[in-house]
């Protein structure tokens, strides 16, 4: 037996009952007498603060405020099993392999979740969307920092013919198209894929590397597996799921925090699509018949290029670190 | 405050710990990414249960009484409204333009059905609140909040890509006036909302003027506009400290990442100092410019102690890597909360249950997924 205030649910006056539970029905009992079948009963989830509220399907309710007595009393009846889901609530143990699961499921899903998901959606977005995502991201970009090329267009089009050459002989390479354009001293010497297949070369890294077009051909391979694995398409949808997963956990905090993740996020997988790229970049070498060694030049003019020391921590920087690049080709190289 | 002898006061006390809702938060979140988000309704009811069974009034608790059916019915239509939202905005302008239109269009009602759920399944003493706003109520409400965003759309399409031919000035203007209907906007929908909300035999009246809000928000620009001085002016001491101190090298450096953290400091003061502060002031308006027959709700919470949580807990979520946060949602209930007493003309016992009424959960969840939260 245990004392309740019994509620009818058409005014708000209480009355004193006792509950117990017999013959699988729950009897009220004091100034009014009721019972209820136990499958009309929904008994509260266990919380250890507060009072406990039973509610009953014809809109009846009763209140028990002293919360511990009224565990105990029904575990004594056997009736109201908390689910495990609750009984995990109330554990610290619980709690505790919630937290190691909820950082292992983070790390599983942040590692190989979000990019396998990324590929699959992208998969699904016909090629039409990246070409003209692409054809609006360089109209942004053209009008910033490009101008036209000052490359003569013999140069121009003897480069593009090796490039494209040493694609076709690449099975399964996308098509792509070759551009040239003098830069704004911001972008410098670069190179860049969009979506949709458009490569643009700066003319400031044509002139950085004129002594070695085996090396621009590897910095195409590399754009080109930026396009064959639609790296610009997956970033988008990577940063949406990051965004989205993080607005859960913290969105009801705050919407600013929840693109924090998704940067930094954004910025890991983008090292990894660096590296495949640079893997794509050493196949296609391989088939031209040219040694992976013409890409430690590409380094080191880069490096001297850049005005002063503005290497990033790891964490903030979109490219993995050069020398673990350099490492990469000259391995590959041996 | 002074009350007369026929007056009783109703304490408002919110008896829910930061430790067991962080348990509860804890196996909630680990299930909503197992689940890849299935779970989110089953967690948010017993989110919401937690809350409203941890707050008593004259010692008796709240209750939620939204059943799981319902509001796992009305996530999946939020859900699916947000996918074909996003999908139609990235397709083309066109069907952005479309289904924004849409969404604007059929916000009031999902509104209007959101706060008729929340109040049906509220109760308290075995009794149920009910919402008795009409639909049209909801539209005429809700206009003045259209207007930045059709003046946006407009300019956007008068100016087209090529931004660069327009003086950027008249249109800046035009936008900065576009924004003076929203408190218009905010004081229309508190009316609708705190005038038509039923409890038992109670209804809801509001007596507040329209000048008073923008008085409040006009207020909180102000302190926004020195949060937003006080971040340019530390920018410029670091850098300029950043100068001296380190000569060219270390000025490029600063130079570098100083937006960075400038935008930061200031997005920070705006989120962890002007909202509060507006928040505080609009409670007391709103509540205690709401009154029955018999119960008027008196709140005096001070905008410098929400504000000082608000700073403690951002400064706490960030530190423990959002460990803190359901912490951080209790302390903001409880003194939000306890600052709230209800005065009482006559015995509440005597107050009878009005009719009961079911409600669809879709608005209610609908409007969730777009990141409106209602009331608690």
């Amino acid at each position: 037996m245990i004392d309740a205030l019994f509620y009818d649910g058409h005014s708000a006056r209480a009355h004193k009952v006792r509950l117990q539970v017999e013959h699988r029905q729950l009897v009220a009992s004091g100034a009014i007498t009721r019972r209820w079948p136990l499958a009309a009963v929904r008994w509260p989830e266990t919380t250890r603060h507060g009072q406990r509220v039973i509610h009953l399907a014809d809109g009846c309710s009763l209140e028990v405020a002293d919360a511990a007595a009224f565990d105990r009393w029904r575990q004594a009846q056997g009736v109201a099993h908390d689910s495990w889901v609750v009984r995990a609530q109330q554990s610290w143990r619980g709690v505790l392999l919630a937290c190691v699961l909820l950082v292992a499921a983070l790390w599983v899903g942040y590692r190989w979740g979000v990019p396998a998901a990324a590929r699959g959606i992208v998969a699904l977005v016909p090629l039409e969307v990246d070409r003209s995502i692409g054809a609006s991201a360089l109209q942004g970009i053209s009008q910033q920092w490009l101008k036209p090329s000052a490359l003569p267009p013999a140069r121009q089009q003897a480069l593009r013919e090796r490039f494209l050459a040493a694609a076709r002989a690449r099975p399964g390479a996308p098509e792509v198209r070759v551009l040239f354009h003098a830069a704004d001293q911001r972008l410098g010497p670069n190179a860049f894929a969009l979506p949709g297949g458009t490569i643009v070369f700066t003319d400031e890294l044509v002139q950085l590397l004129a002594d070695s077009d085996d090396t621009l051909l590897g910095v195409f391979g590399h754009e080109l597996g930026h396009v064959q694995h639609r790296h610009g398409m997956r970033a988008l949808v990577q940063v949406a799921l990051i965004g989205a997963a993080t607005s859960v956990v913290i969105g009801d905090f705050s919407s600013l925090l929840a693109g924090v993740p998704a940067l930094l996020g954004q910025l890991d997988y983008s090292r990894q699509a660096e590296r495949e790229a640079d893997h794509a970049a050493l196949a296609l070498l391989r088939t031209a018949g040219v040694s992976p060694q013409v890409m430690l030049p590409l380094f080191e003019r880069l490096a001297a290029h850049r005005p002063e020391q503005r290497e990033l921590p790891l964490a903030l920087s979109s490219h993995p670190a050069d020398e673990e690049r350099k490492a990469f080709f000259r391995n590959a190289a041996r | 405050m002074q009350l007369a002898p026929s007056v009783r006061e109703l304490r408002i006390r919110f008896v829910g710990s930061g430790s067991e809702y962080f348990r509860i938060w804890i196996v909630n979140l680990l299930l909503m990414l197992v689940t890849l988000g299935i779970y989110y309704p089953r967690a948010r009811l017993r989110r919401l249960r937690y809350f409203y069974g941890s707050t008593e009034v004259d010692g008796r608790p709240l209750a939620f009484h939204g059943d799981v059916k319902r509001v796992v019915r009305g996530y999946w239509l939020a859900v699916a409204l947000a996918v074909v939202y996003s999908v139609a905005s990235q397709a083309s302008p066109l069907a952005a333009g479309v289904a924004a239109v849409a969404l604007g269009g059929l916000w009031p009602m999902l509104w209007r059905s959101s706060l008729r759920f929340r109040l049906a399944n509220t109760g308290w003493s075995g009794l149920r609140g009910a919402f008795t706003g009409s639909t049209a109520g909801a539209y005429a409400a809700f206009w003045p909040l259209l207007v930045p965003a059709a003046v946006t759309t407009a300019v956007a399409l008068f100016a087209g890509p090529d931004d660069k031919l327009i003086n950027p000035w008249p249109v800046l203007a035009v936008m900065a006036a576009s924004l003076l209907p929203v408190p218009l906007g905010v004081w229309q929908m508190k009316r609708y909302q705190h005038s038509h909300i039923a409890f038992g035999s109670e209804h809801t009246r509001f007596k507040v003027g329209v000048g008073a809000v923008y008085g409040v928000l006009l207020r909180g620009a102000l302190l926004a506009a020195v949060c937003i001085a006080a971040g340019l002016g530390l920018a410029f001491l670091l850098f300029a400290g950043g100068l001296r101190a380190g000569g060219a090298r270390l000025g490029t450096v600063t130079a570098f990442a100083l937006p960075l953290l400038v935008t930061a400091l200031v997005l920070l003061l705006l989120q962890a100092v002007v909202r509060p502060y507006i928040t505080a002031r609009l409670q007391n308006l709103f509540w205690n410019g709401t009154r029955s027959d018999h119960l008027r709700p008196y709140s005096r919470l001070k905008a410098r102690s929400l504000v000082a949580l608000s700073l403690r807990n951002w400064l706490l979520v960030l530190l423990t890597l959002g460990l803190y946060l359901p912490f951080a949602a209790v302390a903001t209930a409880r003194l939000r909360l306890e600052s709230v007493r209800l005065l009482s003309k006559r015995d509440p016992d005597e107050l009878i249950a009005g009719l009961r009424q079911q409600e669809s959960a879709v608005g209610d969840a609908a409007a969730d997924a777009f990141g409106l939260d209602m009331g608690l």
